[in-house]
């Protein structure tokens, strides 16, 4: 293929292609740089003590909260995380999120009911967390409990 | 279908090109920038083609900054820390705003010795000249405003030096000192003033004179290296 291109053609070619590679150049880090933050972070999770499992009433769920350092952008804030106790036999203890599944509003659990309520979208959990009605696609979220030297942990994403 | 009803369609004419020029007239604007006639020219006839574009880098990666970057006294540093090393690619858009400023200065202060020593301020380019002082003078408020924004201790005391200057001034001095940092002392009011002053309103002007200053060196043409005789 022994096609000849003329001087003007090939630099406005040549014109392009750098005018294109600058461009690039910026849209790339640009992108880079506006998505960045958009990436699922990695967390680590980590054991924290709530308090004396000698708080849990068998067969109800007992709030804990626990207060826990959270960097989000140049921001390290402390945040106060609610857990919800809930143990059947006193011995093997499940840990409640209060955070309802429909849309994150906050749920409390309403004693002389036996329910997770939230007050949102009027939906309701049972003390296993299972949905008992309204809106809410599934269960509310569990975190792992364990008890040592007399303490409640709960495993946390810090 | 009679013949001769219908035109054969031209390949020319159907170019997206062609679309566009018959509706907006884009090939004459396209052939007035690029293709206009020049005198034989070298190199230094580039750097005001060069300052325009670092303009151009200095607005790309300036919008990229604003958009992480809080003018508070609280958040500056920490943002433009954050900015250089967490975001991916930060500390990439900054060093090209940062350098971009220093070449800015001296690009368009290259740019206008290369426009005295060829004498081509004279008639009938003195407005071009006259728009091309203002746009260093922007350049400079760019710099000096721009500076103070990191909140570092160098951004601080420079800013504070920088802004005593103003106090010498006979009989306004004290006046204009106030003036530029909204205040008795460097402040937070005076990191929002200059972050307002930076990204706004310096920006406005600058493309207002540019675009005069753009126009007519399209309109006017570029005057010839002089010759001997002249």
């Amino acid at each position: 293929m022994a096609e000849s291109v003329s001087r003007r053609k090939f630099l406005s070619r040549a014109t392009l292609a750098i005018g294109g590679a600058i461009v690039a150049g910026w849209a790339v880090p640009a992108a880079a740089y506006i998505f960045g933050p958009a990436r699922k972070s990695d967390r680590q999770r980590e054991w924290r003590p709530l308090g004396s499992p000698d708080k849990v009433e068998v067969g109800k769920p007992t709030l804990f909260k626990t207060r826990i350092e959270r960097t989000t952008g140049w921001v390290t804030q402390e945040e106060e995380v609610s857990v919800y106790v809930f143990t059947e036999d006193g011995r093997n203890f499940t840990g409640l999120s209060n955070i309802c599944t429909h849309l994150g509003c906050r749920v409390r659990f309403v004693d002389d009911q036996d329910v997770f309520f939230c007050p949102c979208h009027n939906a309701s959990f049972g003390k296993d967390g299972r949905v008992a009605s309204g809106p809410p696609p599934r269960p509310l979220d569990t975190f792992d409990i364990m008890v040592e030297g007399g303490q409640l942990l709960v495993n946390l994403e810090i | 279908m009679t013949a001769g009803m219908f035109e054969p369609v031209d390949q020319e004419t159907e170019a997206p090109s062609s679309w566009l020029d018959e509706r907006t007239g884009s090939r004459g604007i396209f052939e007035a920038i690029f293709l206009r006639k020049i005198p034989k020219v070298n190199w230094a006839f580039t750097l005001g083609s060069a300052t325009l574009f670092v303009v151009v880098n200095q607005f790309v990666t300036g919008i990229l900054l604003t958009v992480y970057y809080v003018p508070s006294v609280q958040d500056a540093y920490e943002t433009v820390r954050y900015i250089d090393n967490t975001l991916p690619m930060g500390w990439l858009i900054r060093g090209l705003h940062h350098w971009g400023a220093t070449a800015m200065v001296a690009l368009a202060v290259l740019h206008m010795l290369r426009v005295i020593f060829h004498g081509a301020y004279k008639y009938p380019r003195e407005i071009t000249w006259l728009t091309g002082v203002v746009l260093l003078l922007l350049t400079f408020a760019f710099g000096f405003t721009g500076y103070l924004l990191p909140w570092d201790q160098k951004a601080y005391w420079a800013t504070t030096v920088g802004t005593r200057i103003l106090e010498v001034v006979p009989f306004a001095g004290d006046w204009l000192l106030r003036i530029a940092r909204g205040g008795d002392d460097l402040s937070a009011v005076t990191l929002s003033r200059f972050f307002g002053i930076h990204v706004w309103i310096l920006p406005a002007i600058l493309l207002l004179v540019l675009a005069v200053h753009l126009f007519l060196v399209i309109r006017i043409g570029i005057s010839a290296p002089p010759k001997k005789e002249d």
